[in-house]
């Protein structure tokens, strides 16, 4: 959930909350200062009566009363005591129902006490109860029209920095040549400023340090490649001598076959390095059935050399990326298909809608599937080197294709979602 | 054919050497940048093998002094780097061919010929061994005269072992040759011997002549 929203959410329920509550208490507090006040004329009202029936020993006429309502009931020698109670108010010229209010006490007329009833309407509370609630409702709306439009706009504004800064994070890329431009935007918020700084500041130093490591890495490389490659000409040099017998030139062999291992473990973990940083940024259009036949060609005499059937289902796809990696990452899965299959074996390799399907016959078990892409996971009786599959799914990964095994009996099929 | 070897490290200078040397090669060599300059100022060559990583400079310079002062030897680049980057530099500065430490003699020597026949034999591409003629252009192989019908496996072998001929060549060599990188997908390399086998018959069909001789524990050699 966004930020904004969240303060929305947060602010708009305390808003809420607090408008109900002072609506609540708005009635309370206005229903208890009306009913004093109704009480307080009901008081005087029934004060009034006592007077007069003191006065002249008799009850008052009905018209005596202006706009209240009084009714008398003789209840012998019984004392109510004064009390007020919520009564119905029926008014007398329209006969109409409203809420009232009403004082219920005794008068005694010689030696008779009547019950007294006085109510009175509460239409006029009534009404300044229902206009405060109104004002109420009214002032919760402006109130949040006004958040709204204030989170939406004023809000979103001062964030708009942290939002740039944001999307500058993102983009940015450590191996990207063109160096990371600390654009300096005038950004009025102290927070935010010191954030581009910090970020800017860590950019370059990524940067460096990056540069620095591939620098190193370049130079072990290189390091470790001379002396390799003068270990290979020497060996060149040595098969030449025509004095060696066959068990020394069977151990030159071993020599010689170590090397090739060597070589392409550093390669392959420095291409793996380059993919994980994104090094290799050519596009190119790639014609998927094309290529696949070449590969499948180029392995033609190894194939043939298994005995293996190869069935090819191929529809047309062309796909963007690089030329080197997506040969890369065939020559990895059919390789693969090939090494781990037996002499007369069988590899289909299909291509369809937005996948690619190599399966091979091989050993009648299962790899392990969150295994096989690690590196240096192999199987026991793998001459490779471990790294074949991770480079191939982070090939994938790097252009957001998904590869993944599974075993259906007797097929490994490992399938590439494009 | 004329070779200047720019190499810095002494022991494959000198072993690259010893392996071109022969009656139609002379070969020379340099140490560094400087020493490599010096000599393409005053001698023509018909192909460098220039080591990029250099004591005294980038071996791209040379490079650049070549096509600057309008030279035309074909320079093969060795380089411990196998940086995409470096490899598109070098065939932008106008390098011929790359090839990545650690390497074999068989395989320089092969891609030195491949320059060497591109740029010297121009409008000619007869390559001519004993009883065999190639014409590189449309791989059409004869032998004696007759035409040979050669898989494009065998016509690679045929091209590689001419340009190693007399030489000792393991068999990883020349797989890793005919298959690249893609090669450790086998887990060995005897699988080569029915293909060596096949050249080797049709080559003694139609000549009388065994060129393939097995050196037992390693490889062949092509006399």
């Amino acid at each position: 959930m966004k930020l904004s929203e969240q303060y929305n959410r947060a602010s708009i329920i305390i808003t809420l909350g607090i408008l109900l509550f002072a609506g609540v208490f708005y009635y309370a507090v206005i229903s208890y200062i009306s009913n004093n006040e109704l009480d307080r004329d009901l008081t005087e009202e029934f004060d009034e009566l006592k007077q007069y029936v003191s006065n002249y020993k008799k009850l008052p006429t009905p018209v005596d009363f202006d706009e209240d309502v009084a009714s008398f009931t003789p209840i012998g020698k019984l004392i109510i005591p004064k009390h007020f109670v919520d009564t119905p108010f029926v008014e007398r010229s329209s006969k109409k129902s409203e809420e009232g209010r009403a004082i219920v006490g005794t008068v005694d007329i010689k030696g008779i006490n009547y019950k007294v009833t006085i109510a009175e309407s509460k239409e006029a509370t009534q009404y300044l109860v229902q206009t405060i609630g109104f004002i109420t409702i009214a002032l919760t709306a402006l109130l949040l029209t006004a958040l709204f439009f204030t989170n939406r706009y004023i809000l979103n504004g001062l964030w708009k920095p942290f939002y740039d800064l944001l999307s500058r994070l993102k983009s940015f890329s450590i191996a990207k040549s063109p160096a990371y431009s600390p654009k300096s935007v005038a950004i009025k918020a102290d927070e935010f400023r010191e954030l581009q700084e910090a970020m800017d500041t860590m950019a370059v130093k990524a940067r460096n340090d990056y540069q620095n490591l591939k620098i190193f890495t370049e130079n072990a490389s290189h390091e470790m490649m001379t002396p390799l490659a003068v270990i290979a000409s020497k060996l060149d040099t040595l098969i030449q001598d025509e004095n060696l017998n066959k068990e020394q030139l069977e151990q030159l062999y071993s020599i010689n076959l170590t090397i090739g291992k060597l070589s392409k473990l550093s390669q392959s973990l420095l291409l793996l390095i380059k993919i994980d940083n994104r090094q290799v940024n050519d596009n190119d259009v790639i014609d998927l059935s094309l290529l696949i036949d070449e590969k499948l060609q180029h392995f033609q005499e190894i194939i043939t050399g298994k005995d293996i059937q190869v069935n090819i289902k191929l529809t047309e796809k062309k796909i963007h990326m690089s030329q080197y990696l997506v040969e890369v990452l065939l020559n990895n899965l059919i390789s693969n298909a090939i090494r781990h299959n037996f002499k007369g074996g069988q590899i289909n390799v299909t291509l369809a809608g937005h996948e690619l399907v190599i399966e091979n016959t091989g050993p009648e078990q299962a790899l392990d599937e969150s295994g096989i892409f690690e590196r240096f996971e192999k199987s026991k009786s793998s001459e490779g080197m471990g790294l074949g599959l991770t480079i191939a799914r982070n090939i994938c990964t790097s252009y957001a294709f998904q590869l993944s095994y599974s075993f259906q009996k007797p097929f490994h099929r490992f399938k590439v979602r494009f | 054919m004329k070779l200047l070897v720019i190499e810095d490290e002494p022991s494959l200078r000198e072993d690259i050497k010893r392996y071109f040397i022969s009656e139609s090669i002379i070969c020379e060599t340099g140490a560094d940048l400087k020493t490599a300059l010096e000599k393409i100022n005053l001698y023509n060559y018909d192909c460098i093998i220039l080591d990029i990583g250099l004591p005294d400079g980038d071996g791209l310079k040379l490079l650049e002094h070549l096509k600057t002062s309008g030279k035309e030897e074909g320079v093969l680049i060795i380089s411990a780097r196998n940086s995409l980057d470096d490899r598109i530099a070098g065939l932008n500065f106008g390098a011929d061919d790359y090839v990545v430490k650690p390497f074999h003699l068989a395989e320089l020597k092969a891609r030195v010929l491949a320059i060497y026949r591109r740029k010297a034999f121009k409008g000619n591409k007869l390559l001519q061994y004993e009883e065999i003629s190639i014409d590189l252009q449309s791989m059409d192989v004869r032998l004696n005269e007759k035409q040979v019908v050669l898989t494009r496996k065998e016509y690679e072998m045929l091209l590689y072992f001419i340009s190693n001929k007399g030489k000792v060549i393991a068999k990883n060599v020349i797989a890793e040759h005919l298959w690249k990188d893609d090669i450790d997908l086998v887990d060995n390399f005897d699988f080569i011997y029915t293909h060596i086998k096949n050249l080797r018959k049709k080559l003694f069909d139609f000549t009388g002549k065994d060129f393939i001789k097995s050196v037992y524990g390693i490889g062949y050699k092509f006399l």
